[in-house]
Order: C-alpha cells, then sequence, then structure tokens
C-alpha cells in the first residue's frame, strides 16, 4: 500500500487542504488578470524592441516556475529515495507535469520572441534555449518512465533516479553551450536592476501571478493524486 | 577491512563483471558483428543522404556523432537487457559485491564494445568521405566521450530492461543526457577533422564530465539495480 508509510494520511498534509488551494487560485486568477492589464496598459514599450519586449513578462516567469518545479522534483525524489515517503513521490510527480507545462509555455514564447529580434525561431548557440529544450526532453522522459515501469515503488525508485540526474544534466547543458558559443543579449539586460520602475512592478506582479499558478495547479494535483489514492487503497481494503 | 582492501575488492569485482560481459560477446559473436554493420550501413546512407559537394569535412564530424550515439544505444541497450531474460543479475546481486562496482564493471565493458565499434566506425567515415581520420585527439575525444556516454546510458540501460517496452525508454532518457558529450565532443571533432587546432579544453571539459556522471551513475545503480 502506497499510502500511510510515513504514518500520515494525505489528507492531514496541510498541501492538501482544499481550502487553502482554492483560495490561492482565486488569488492567483486576480494577480493574473492584474499582470495582464499591467503588461497592457502599464509597462512602457521598449525603445529597442518595441512592443515585442512584453512577451518578457510571460516567458521569464514561466521559466522560473518551471525551475521551481523541478526543484519540487529533484528535492521529492531525494527525500523518496531516503525514506521511500509516499507524500514525496506524490509532489515529485505532480511537479514534473506542472512543470513540463510551464516549460513549454516558457519554450513557445521564448522562440516567439526571438523571431522578430533574431530574425530566428531556434538558436542553436544559444546555452538558455538549449538547456530548455532538454530540460523539456529530459522531463518529457521523465514522465515516460512513470508510464512504463511498474507502478508503484519501481516507478517512484526509477522515475527519482531520472529527476535527480536530469537536474543536475541542465546545468552542465547550459555550460557547455556557453563554452560552444553565445549570441544571445547579454544576463543584465534582463536582470531588475537595469529595469525602470514601471518595468520591475510589472515583472514582479506577472511573477508572483505565475509562481501562485504554478503553486495552485501543483496543489490541485497533489490532492487530486492523494484522494486517487486513498480511492484505491479503499476498493483494495 | 580497512579502505584500501575495500578499493581492491571494489576494482576486482568490477574487472570480474566487466570481463564475464566480455567474454560472454567474445563466445556468443552477436553484438559486434551487429554494430559494426551498422556503422557501415549509417556511413552508406550518410553518402547519400548529405550533398557531398558541401565537403567531407564539414559533413562527416555531424554523421560520426549521429553513428555514436545511435550505436551507443544498441550496445548499451545489451547490456542489461540479456542479464534480465537469463535472470542472471539476481543471483549476482545476492553475493555481498558492491552494487557500484557490478555497475562500472557492465559499464566498463559496454564502453568497450562501443569502443571496438568505432574502430570499425572511424576508418569507415575516412573511407566514404575520403579524409583523414587518423590522430591522436580524435582518439582521445571518442575515448572520454564514449567512457561518460557508457556510465549514463548503462543507468539508463539497466532502468529500461526492467520495465516493459525497454526500447522505447532508453533512448528517451538517455538521448537528452548525452547533450553535454555531443556539443563539447561535437566541437572537438569539427575542430579536428577541419584541419586540426587546439581539442585541450575541449578533451580537459570532457573527462570533467566523465567523473562527474561515474560517480552520480555508480551511487544512483543502488537503487536501480536493488529492485
Amino acid at each position: 500500500m502506497s499510502i500511510g508509510r510515513d504514518g500520515s494520511l494525505p489528507a492531514a498534509n496541510p498541501a492538501a487542504r482544499p481550502e487553502l488551494v482554492r483560495g490561492a487560485a482565486v488569488a492567483s486568477s486576480l494577480l493574473l488578470i492584474l499582470a495582464g492589464l499591467l503588461v497592457i496598459f502599464y509597462a512602457p514599450a521598449d525603445s529597442v524592441q518595441g512592443v515585442v519586449q512584453k512577451i518578457f513578462y510571460l516567458h521569464v516567469p514561466a521559466a522560473i516556475a518551471a525551475y521551481g518545479a523541478f526543484a519540487a522534483v529533484l528535492i521529492g525524489g531525494l527525500v523518496y529515495l531516503w525514506n521511500e515517503s509516499a507524500a514525496a513521490d506524490r509532489l515529485a510527480r505532480v511537479a514534473a507535469e506542472v512543470g513540463l507545462v510551464f516549460t513549454t509555455v516558457a519554450l513557445i514564447m521564448g522562440s516567439l520572441w526571438a523571431r522578430p529580434i533574431w530574425g530566428t525561431y531556434w538558436e542553436p548557440a544559444d546555452p538558455r534555449l538549449v538547456s530548455t529544450l532538454v530540460l523539456w526532453l529530459i522531463y518529457a522522459g521523465y514522465l515516460l518512465v512513470r508510464r512504463i515501469a511498474a507502478p508503484g515503488r519501481q516507478a517512484s525508485r526509477f522515475a527519482a533516479i531520472v529527476g535527480i540526474i536530469g537536474f543536475i544534466d541542465v546545468p552542465i547543458v547550459h555550460f557547455s553551450v556557453s563554452w560552444w558559443r553565445t549570441i544571445h543579449p547579454p544576463v543584465e539586460a534582463a536582470t531588475p536592476a537595469a529595469l525602470p520602475p514601471a518595468m520591475l512592478l510589472t515583472f514582479a506582479v506577472s511573477t508572483l501571478a505565475v509562481l501562485l499558478l504554478a503553486a495552485v495547479l501543483i496543489g490541485f494535483r497533489y490532492r487530486l493524486e492523494a484522494l486517487r489514492e486513498q480511492l484505491r487503497a479503499a476498493a483494495q481494503a | 577491512m580497512n579502505e584500501w582492501m575495500r578499493g581492491r575488492e571494489f576494482l576486482r569485482v568490477a574487472i570480474a563483471v566487466a570481463r564475464k560481459d566480455l567474454r560472454s560477446e567474445v563466445r556468443s559473436r552477436e553484438l559486434l558483428p551487429a554494430l559494426g554493420q551498422f556503422a557501415v550501413l549509417a556511413l552508406l546512407i550518410a553518402n547519400f543522404a548529405f550533398d557531398l559537394e558541401a565537403g567531407g569535412p564539414r559533413i562527416a564530424p555531424g554523421v560520426l556523432w549521429l553513428t555514436i550515439t545511435f550505436a551507443g544505444l544498441l550496445a548499451f541497450g545489451r547490456a542489461f537487457s540479456g542479464e534480465r531474460d537469463q535472470g542472471s543479475l539476481e543471483p549476482m546481486l545476492l553475493t555481498p559485491a558492491s552494487r557500484a562496482a557490478i555497475f562500472l564493471g557492465k559499464a566498463a565493458a559496454a564502453a568497450a564494445l562501443l569502443a571496438a565499434s568505432e574502430l570499425v566506425m572511424v576508418p569507415a567515415l575516412g573511407i566514404f568521405f575520403n579524409i583523414p581520420v587518423l590522430s591522436f585527439a580524435l582518439a582521445a575525444t571518442l575515448a572520454l566521450a564514449t567512457v561518460g556516454m557508457a556510465g549514463l546510458g548503462c543507468l539508463f540501460a539497466a532502468i529500461a530492461a526492467q520495465t516493459r517496452a525497454r526500447d522505447l525508454l532508453l533512448p528517451a532518457l538517455a538521448l537528452p543526457l548525452w547533450i553535454p558529450f555531443v556539443v563539447v565532443g561535437g566541437r572537438a571533432v569539427q575542430v579536428v577533422l577541419g584541419g586540426g587546432g587546439e581539442v585541450s579544453g575541449a578533451l580537459a571539459l570532457l573527462a570533467d564530465f566523465d567523473i562527474l556522471f561515474l560517480v552520480v551513475a555508480s551511487l544512483a545503480a543502488k537503487f536501480v539495480l536493488d529492485d
């Protein structure tokens, strides 16, 4: 049985408390609307790139959310290998799905941004672009392991290994491509320090909104998985 | 048992496992002929699929890397599927031998088999694309890349072998993680086949990758083999 290995029922976990997740969902919806309004009406157009630069307000937060989700996969995997906690495994599983969604968003947004600015949808010399695609591929493989391995201990263990090694691989891909060559705009252009206050505020709100949305999705999926496991255990009992 | 004794025991197990795998390949002669054949066929396909007017030295590095990665999938996929089919892995795991040593032994044998197929691949590349391939830098690049790719590849082969649809899982897991080797090794092969130049930076990087991934993979092997 996969539930209660750590002695607690899934519903006892604060992350699975429905009213908390529901409240966060309402908050993230409101924040997303506010962020959208700020991006369209408040944030000034970039002096060089024009209105295209506004993709930044969704692209970068989505990438941050994806990395956050994959960090949760890493931590969940490590904890699972350490003590076989069902909750840690469940967190890793749902975070991988949500991370993959946000990586997809970041990739598509980045590609659409690259087209008018660099003149190409895809630039193999850019370390961030390549490492994000590899990230996507690794965690797609992670979900494939989940699907193909025998459900239960085997799938959880194997997926934990893939999640951990995948996380280690991504900075190495980034590093090897920067070693190879780079034409990406210098990192300074994207750091908050160089942004005027109006852009900074818009970026802060949209980042908060997107991160909260990712957390809400993880919370909903976590609860759903916990309930599903409870149901399965009840059916077996 | 002190540290030194334990290290010697580890090495002894790894070498014994590697020798076992290589001996079984020498006796059955299944994988090596298939790998050699695959290498020549892949190069022959590339010979016609690429426009050779663009210049052999410009195309050959890409062809070599495509062939190596897919030959690697073939070679490493066999490392654990045979054991799985014959149920011979379980008795080995019942011995007190360290899992990491067993894993590294199998990875070493798989790396040796891929390296042997590269001994067919590289001269064939030279002939098909009419380029000089005899170079120490090329051999060093391929040797270093093969070792690290074998470490990662065998770990995922061990995972894939224990699941259904094993041949589906190995490429999906191994290929993305091999990208650093392809990026750095690809550049080094381009430099070497493009007329030479400095590759010591690339070789040092590949050696770093090897150490990192061999350590990580042998740590992970405990969790993968114990299932």
